[in-house]
């Protein structure tokens, strides 16, 4: 292996390499996980100092070209498979994101939500996990079998839902299900495993879910 | 993620203790950076949706057009979609990623630029005096240019050469006469002073 990066991080970070240093730089990251990481606070400290600049809104002739780009025949990785239900959720999802697009402008923070849904949909979608259903209402949710992270959905709801996690006589709030459409969805990432799962809906726990590691 | 309610403990069949109250911030930066790295393309979708305006701005005030900008945004992002190996969890934030990315890539495009109309104009500019103006010209960011005069000079003059004027190490070294080692440690020491100045996170 070639050598560690060293200060050739922070040049790079800067663009104040030369082409073929710049090539060497990129090639030994590949690699090397300590010298991405050097890669990756450089990076940090250049974009804390690119955000302070005068910020443009780009063309949006510009977003048309760079998603053009993204060709399927292009794209370098498979997709792990879809279970059945994703299918239908991900039609209930995309129903509900669809019509953000034209809405953008004027509601970017329910735009951004519904990207995030979308996000947590295609994180159930790529990893293995394991699916419980909710007693008490239409809900189901899917998590990691280490328990890293769920995915609260439910259906058939026109109000916020919030999420407790009720656990040594006490309930944590993990946070709240806000419905685009009538489907709610909650991503939790987590370091720990839940074993129970509550909605509550007006200060009253209206679903209840037994989650097995 | 969602915006989180208030939350109105009142009427649970089990009271709420309010240490165990903990609102979960989102996570959304690491689920992108999951998906962009097994190049799920609804995150780089999502990534050039978040980060466009930065990734746009950095290229402009670089190359100072709205053409070239709008270039280098693209072929950088397409670099970065077209490689298998371009991005892993490991490389950091996806955002501060991409931006050097486009930054690098403006860059390139700038050299080539100055060597082509070098060789076509034979224009045998002296540098440093464009270079000054541009810096002092540059500099209106307030935060960065109080952040910067907190270096000390030996740190702070290479550091605005690289990042104002885009010069690399070799032709920082000559203007300035200083050993090319002694650049580079001076640039790295200086990048992080400022960073940490302006409240950057590591
Ligand atoms: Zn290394």
């Amino acid at each position: 292996m070639s050598a560690h990066i060293g200060d050739d991080a922070a040049l790079y970070a800067l663009g104040a390499l030369e082409p073929q240093e710049m090539t060497a730089v990129e090639a030994h990251a590949a690699s090397c996980v300590a010298c991405r990481r050097l890669l990756a606070n450089a990076e940090n400290d250049v974009a804390t100092m690119l955000a302070t600049q005068e910020q443009l809104e780009p063309p949006a002739a510009l977003a048309e070209r760079v998603f053009a780009t993204l060709d399927p025949s292009e794209q370098p990785q498979r997709r792990a498979t879809r279970p059945m239900w994703y299918t239908v959720l991900a039609a209930a999802v995309a129903i509900a994101v669809l019509p953000t697009a034209y809405v953008y402008r004027q509601n970017v923070a329910m735009h951004q939500a519904m990207l995030a849904d979308a996000d947590a949909m295609a994180r159930v979608a790529a990893n293995p996990h394991r699916s419980v259903a909710f007693a008490g209402r239409d809900a189901r949710v899917m998590y990691a079998p280490d328990g890293s992270w769920y995915v609260v959905v439910i259906r058939g709801v026109h109000a916020p839902l919030h999420v407790m996690w009720p656990h040594d006589g006490e309930q944590t709030m993990l946070g709240t299900a806000v419905p685009h459409g009538d489907v709610a969805l909650l991503y939790l990432p987590k370091s720990h495993r839940m074993d129970q799962l509550a909605l509550v809906e007006g200060g009253r726990v209206v679903g209840q879910a037994q989650l097995v590691f | 993620m969602t915006a989180l309610a208030h939350w109105d403990h009142q009427g649970l069949a089990r009271p709420v203790r309010r240490t165990t109250l903990r609102m979960q911030a989102p996570h959304d930066d690491e689920a992108l950076a999951s998906a962009f790295a097994s190049k799920e393309r609804w995150a780089f979708e999502e990534a050039y949706r978040r980060f466009g305006a930065l990734l746009y701005s950095t290229a402009y005030h670089v190359l100072g057009n709205a053409e070239d900008a709008q270039d280098a945004v693209h072929d950088a992002l397409a670099r970065v979609w077209r490689s298998p190996d371009s991005y892993e969890r490991s490389r950091g934030a996806v955002r501060s990623f991409l931006a050097v990315c486009v930054r690098n890539e403006a860059i390139t495009r700038l050299r080539s630029k100055q060597r082509r109309a070098r060789l076509h104009e034979r224009v045998a500019a002296e540098p440093q005096e464009h270079d000054e103006l541009r810096i002092v010209d540059v500099v209106e960011h307030d935060r960065l240019r109080a952040a910067m005069q907190r270096l000390p000079e030996e740190q702070r003059k290479p550091l605005e050469l690289a990042y104002f004027a885009q010069k690399t190490h070799v032709e920082i070294a000559q203007q300035l006469d200083i050993p090319l080692g002694t650049i580079k440690s001076r640039i790295a020491l200086g990048l992080r002073k400022l960073s940490g100045a302006l409240g950057g996170t590591r």
